[in-house]
């Protein structure tokens, strides 16, 4: 569904992604791992088109997607859930979630938006919040529902669990599961790397702007040298 | 080392002359050809803008900040001048009301340009404290609009006190045969304002600016008070204009409201930003080409166009070539370099700078090897019970530290574990809302920041952040400048043996933005070391690097750190490198320290295991 | 009592214009972070149309849609042909871009119109006033803050209510997110600038009636008041911007009022003054926004 060939990506000077490759199939959980500035968010930045691409192509759907204007990708049924969850903090609940469909026609938000506030009833009482005023695991909830309302086929999360109590990291990673069952495709970056192997259907394992490990997430979890490539030993 | 005879001092003086004789002598041959008075006119105005040019270069080619104000500093400079210089008989005609008595008085031309100098000193002070103000509260847009106030109010204020003023009508003039008559002052005033812009621009207070406008918080990183290095910028440069705005008016013989307004300011502007406002040269070269393209201007929009014989006088290129179209030139002009070339034609190449580096420099050798230093052993830095919150958020409770002297310490843990929050509290980029961080017995706890570096604690940046118009050698020379003042109770490390120890003498001329990113890691390392430091505070510095890069960059940090004598505080993500530097290890997850021991120790420490691969729940 | 009344009715027709211009520089502001020098501008070209128009026998009924058209056509041509290149640029290149842009057009008009005068006849109800007790109020200053009134709340509207709306508040607060979200940074921008224009168009209308002139610097003091407002009310704070806009205009009428006779015409000075002690005093602005730096 979603395919990645030889993505390279550089901030100035810093390759921050080398010859990066992996594919998404429909229906998967796809986990990203590695530590910190490997260079997972700038793949998941260069897939939404935020971010220049040096070379390599990102094809979805079987269209050419590499370089498009982030619009024209969300459009295409790929949506990001950014680091840091980017919340329009003096913007309602209701207002984030709408501008997350600026997408969708009005006809279709009106329902989305009701059945957002059903999978996210957290939400639904703080409807006419500003958003700056929700909690770090609302605000994380807010983003994902703020992702879906463009009618994703695929969905991105960038650590999702950042910076959450260890129970509301729970609470995500059972939001992952509802999505899965919902039938959605989702790529996920997660710095919590054995929930993540344990939720995911398969994995790849990035170092240094470069994929170093795939397999299922059964398999990476058997891998011994996995901590060793987190420590850098 | 600083300051260099040859490079600060001489070749500024020649490139002064140069540039004099360049400009002096283009305006000379063009007078001579022509041999009409309104070629001398346009020569003498031309020297004459060349001042005020030069004037403004001052403030915003050595700060960055855009400022129309100088021509409002102009005509208070100008009004001064003409109320104290010319004769109480012409004053009667026009302002014999004129207040303080100043209708009777009349001093000569000279002392007038120092009076008129001195009171808009006294206006630039005041509107320097409220540019720095308003500056660092909101950018340097908030400063160019209060310039552009300034402008408008001292139009506004010539034109609405004509006891003063004369008006807006009939200005106040001098007698005939009173203006200037000979071009002696202004050749004087212009090698004289060449000469202060380019030793000020090679003084420390022009490269303290100059690195102020390159990154201003890696200045302040590095001990810089940009508000005080742009407040005496500010005053250099209007002394400069001053002098400039006086000459003007007792060229033209009068002085009008309109004199000193927009078209003024843009005109000057404009040929400040075509030449290249960061350099003295760009500003000289810019007001010779403006200069010209006006003048043809002016003649296309007279005379139709001809030349060769070929005439295009009622040709249909007409309605193009009017009269004034030289003020649409400045305009077009400068949309067109903003879009195209916003820095310039020289952007920051420097006449003088040029010939040192052809001529002046001769042979240099490689400086000897260092020796490593003593540590002082009482140097310890301790930061204990640092709490923050951010609206109800605890990014930290109660973590704390302890470095001494000489040690290496690593800070780590993953995304989100609080590092980079304390780091923001220990270089002063954020207040702890509980807590305190020392040296010694020195408490630098709500510090700001380059009180910090002038303390001891001397950082780098997880995303780089060097002074990239300036030479390698610049930029560790700035560091070097603020430690002769602040830190020189430690012993000063010659800035070229440092940039040698750094793996960088072979690079030293060239420009920091021109550096690949191993060489930029090293340049920041060495220009942290020349502050003397008694802690560096090392920011992600494997960040982007592959591993073998990570690997040298151990024994370069270690090597930099006991060049100066100095301990390190380093934060990094990267587990392999930070038990491969460190003495000693704090381990950070949640916003509290969970383990601290030797890397060893950490490595076998299962809590860590957990927080980093998540293998139990917390 | 009746004389601080009367001032205060006053300001506040004047300071509404001002609002509108602040609230027009303010929106392109938020979206690109450019100071529109050129704002003015907005007026003086409709300013010139209306002259023309006068001259071919139009009267304000079809004049006044005149300017708010142009106005708006005038903001979008102006993005297109200038500020589109220099988006994401430094601070300095924009501000000058503007203010380039802001001499080409007054020099423009200068070369090829006239340096002198154009009058425009102002509409026969504008010296009109109407008396509430001892009050005598400006029909102009009430049809000024009226009208005012309606398109502040119907731009509150459009920006609370509308997708557009809501696309440009996310996009100004961040950009990239927004883009992530599916906004056109084109569409939203180019709406920044026509919603701008509009908002330029209306003060137009009150400001050429006013000024019952229009001459090829008619936009200095427009602009100057607009981005002054911006500034006093805090840079990046639309409310700000209105508020900034009408205390700008009261503290005008009201210190004219104040001043002894023999310095009221230096006025502007003492605002510009009073302007200046708040910068120092409270650099932010009134409704000051947090600048968050970033490392």
């Amino acid at each position: 569904m979603l395919e990645v060939k030889g993505l390279t990506t550089k901030y100035g000077a810093i390759s921050a992604l080398r010859d990066a490759s992996l594919s998404v199939g429909e229906g998967e959980v796809i986990g990203l791992i590695g530590p910190n500035g490997a260079g997972k968010t700038t793949l998941l930045g260069s897939i939404a088109g935020l971010l220049p691409i040096d070379s390599g192509t990102i094809s979805f759907d079987g269209a050419d997607i590499t370089s498009a204007a982030p619009d024209k990708i969300v459009r295409s049924g790929l949506s990001l859930v950014p680091e840091h969850r980017r919340i329009f903090a003096d913007m309602t609940v209701e207002e984030n979630l709408k501008i997350g469909g600026v997408t969708i026609s009005a006809a279709e938000r009106g329902p989305l938006l009701i059945e957002m506030s059903e999978l996210f009833p957290v939400l639904q009482k703080k409807w006419s919040t500003a958003a700056g005023y929700l909690s770090g695991g609302e605000a994380q909830q807010l983003a994902i529902a703020r992702a879906l309302m463009s009618k994703p086929k695929v969905v991105m999360m960038d650590e999702p669990s950042l910076g959450l109590a260890p129970i509301l990291v729970d609470q995500v990673f059972d939001l992952i599961e509802t999505l899965r069952s919902q039938g959605r495709t989702i790529l996920v970056v997660e710095q919590n790397a054995t929930r993540m192997l344990k939720a995911a259907d398969r994995a790849y394992v990035l170092r240094s702007g470069e994929v170093v490990a795939t397999g299922t997430g059964e398999e990476l979890l058997e891998r011994s040298d996995l901590f060793d490539t987190f420590v850098g030993g | 080392m600083f300051p260099s005879l040859r490079r600060d001092i001489g070749f500024p003086v020649i490139g002064s002359l140069v540039m004099f004789a360049v400009l002096f002598g283009g305006g000379m041959i063009y007078q001579t050809i022509l041999g009409n008075g309104s070629a001398e006119r346009l020569v003498t105005t031309m020297l004459i803008d060349a001042i005020i040019v030069i004037g403004i270069q001052i403030y915003i080619g050595n700060t960055g900040i855009l400022s129309f104000g100088h021509i409002g500093f102009g005509a208070v400079a100008g009004y001064a001048f003409a109320v104290f210089a010319i004769s109480p008989a012409e004053k009667l005609k026009r302002i014999p009301m004129a207040p303080f008595g100043l209708s009777d008085i009349q001093v000569d031309p000279a002392i007038a340009i120092v009076i008129a100098v001195l009171i808009t000193l006294v206006f630039a002070f005041v509107v320097g404290i409220g540019l720095a103000r308003s500056g660092a509260q909101s950018g340097s847009v908030a400063a160019t609009v209060i310039t552009l106030a300034l402008l408008f109010v001292s139009h506004e204020v010539a034109k609405s006190w004509p006891e003063l003023t004369g008006g807006n009508r009939g200005g106040i003039s001098f007698a005939i045969g009173e203006s200037l008559q000979s071009r002696w002052p202004v050749l004087v005033a212009l090698f004289g304002a060449l000469l202060v812009a380019r030793l000020y621009g090679q003084s420390r207070s022009g490269r303290l600016a100059i690195a102020a406008r390159e990154d201003n918080l890696a200045a302040r990183a590095m001990g810089v008070n940009p508000i005080v290095q742009q407040m005496v910028a500010l005053l250099l440069s209007v002394v400069i204009v001053s002098i400039g705005s006086a000459l003007r008016v007792w060229q033209i013989g009068s002085i009008l409201p309109d004199r000193f307004f927009f078209d003024y300011a843009m005109l000057t502007l404009v040929m400040l930003i075509v030449g290249g406002r960061n350099s003295v040269s760009g500003a000289v070269l810019g007001v010779g080409v403006m200069t010209a393209a006006r003048e043809l201007a002016r003649r296309l929009g007279q005379d139709g166009f001809e030349a060769f014989g070929v005439g295009l006088d009622e040709a249909p290129l007409d309605w193009i070539f009017r009269e004034n179209l030289n003020s649409i030139v400045l305009g077009v002009a400068m949309v067109a370099f903003m879009i195209w070339r916003p820095k310039g034609i020289l952007e920051d190449w420097e006449f003088d700078r040029w010939l040192y580096e052809k001529f002046g420099r001769g042979n240099e050798t490689k400086p000897e090897r260092l020796s490593e230093l003593e540590t002082i052993p009482n140097a310890e830095f301790s930061a204990s019970g640092i709490s923050v919150s951010f609206g109800g958020f605890n990014a930290l409770t109660e973590a704390g530290i302890k470095a001494r002297g000489g040690e290496i310490v690593g800070i780590i843990g993953p995304n989100g574990a609080g590092k980079t929050t304390f780091v923001n509290v220990i270089t002063g980029m954020v207040q702890p809302t509980a807590g305190e961080f020392s040296i010694g017995t020195a408490d630098l706890t709500g510090k700001q920041s380059f009180e910090l570096s002038r303390s001891g604690l001397v950082r780098t940046f997880q995303n780089l952040r060097l002074f990239g118009a300036l030479t390698v050698r610049e930029n560790v020379e700035i560091s070097a400048l603020v430690a002769q003042e602040h830190r020189s109770d430690r012993v000063l490390r010659d800035t070229d043996a440092l940039i040698a120890e750094a793996g960088l003498w072979d690079h030293r001329d060239r420009r920091a933005r021109e550096l690949d990113y191993g060489n930029s890691r090293r340049l920041e390392l060495a220009r942290a070391a020349a502050m003397a430091p008694s802690f560096m505070l090392l920011d992600e510095p494997t960040s982007g690097m592959s591993d073998s890069e990570s690997i040298t960059m151990i024994e370069q940090v270690r090597h930099m750190a006991a060049t100066v004598g100095a301990g390190v505080i380093v934060i990094d993500h990267d587990l392999g490198f930070i038990t491969g530097i460190s003495d000693r290890i704090y381990v950070f997850d949640q916003g509290q320290v969970i383990a601290q021991g030797t890397p060893a120790e950490v490595q076998a420490n299962e809590i860590v295991q957990a927080a980093y691969l998540g293998t139990a729940a917390h | 009592m009746t004389g601080l009344l009367q001032n205060l009715i006053d300001g506040l027709g004047r300071g509404s214009i001002y609002a509108l211009l602040a609230l027009g520089v303010a929106v392109v502001f938020g979206i690109m972070h450019m100071l529109n020098f050129a704002h003015g501008e907005l007026i003086t070209i409709p300013g010139y149309l209306t002259y023309w128009a006068f001259n071919n026998g139009w009267t304000w009924w079809t004049v006044i849609p005149l300017i708010i058209i142009s106005a708006v056509l005038s903001s979008l041509l102006i993005e297109r042909v200038a500020f589109s290149r220099v988006r994401g640029a430094t601070d300095f290149t924009m501000l000058l871009t503007s203010f380039g842009v802001h001499f080409i057009v007054s020099a423009g008009f200068l070369l090829y119109v006239s340096a002198s005068v154009k009058p425009i006849p102002r509409p026969g109800w504008f010296a009109n006033t109407v008396s509430v007790g001892s009050l005598n109020i400006e029909v102009f200053d009430l049809v000024v803050i009226g009208v005012t009134a309606v398109v502040l709340a119907g731009t509150t509207w459009l920006l609370q209510r509308t997708m557009f709306g809501l696309s440009l508040r996310a996009a100004a607060s961040d950009f990239d997110t927004a883009r992530l979200m599916g906004v056109k940074s084109d569409s939203v921008i180019r709406g920044a600038f026509a919603l701008s224009g509009f908002l330029a168009g209306i003060a137009g209308v009150f400001w050429i009636m006013r000024e019952g002139q229009v001459t090829p610097t008619a936009g200095i003091n427009p602009m100057l008041q607009g981005v002054l407002a911006v500034l006093i009310g805090g840079l990046g704070s639309l409310r700000g911007a209105v508020l900034g806009g009408l205390v700008l205009g009261l503290a005008e009428v009201l210190l004219r009022s104040w001043l002894p006779l023999g310095i009221q015409n230096l006025t502007t000075g003492f605002v510009f003054l009073m302007i200046a002690l708040l910068f120092i005093f409270r650099p932010g602005g009134l409704l000051s926004v947090p600048q968050v730096e970033r490392v």
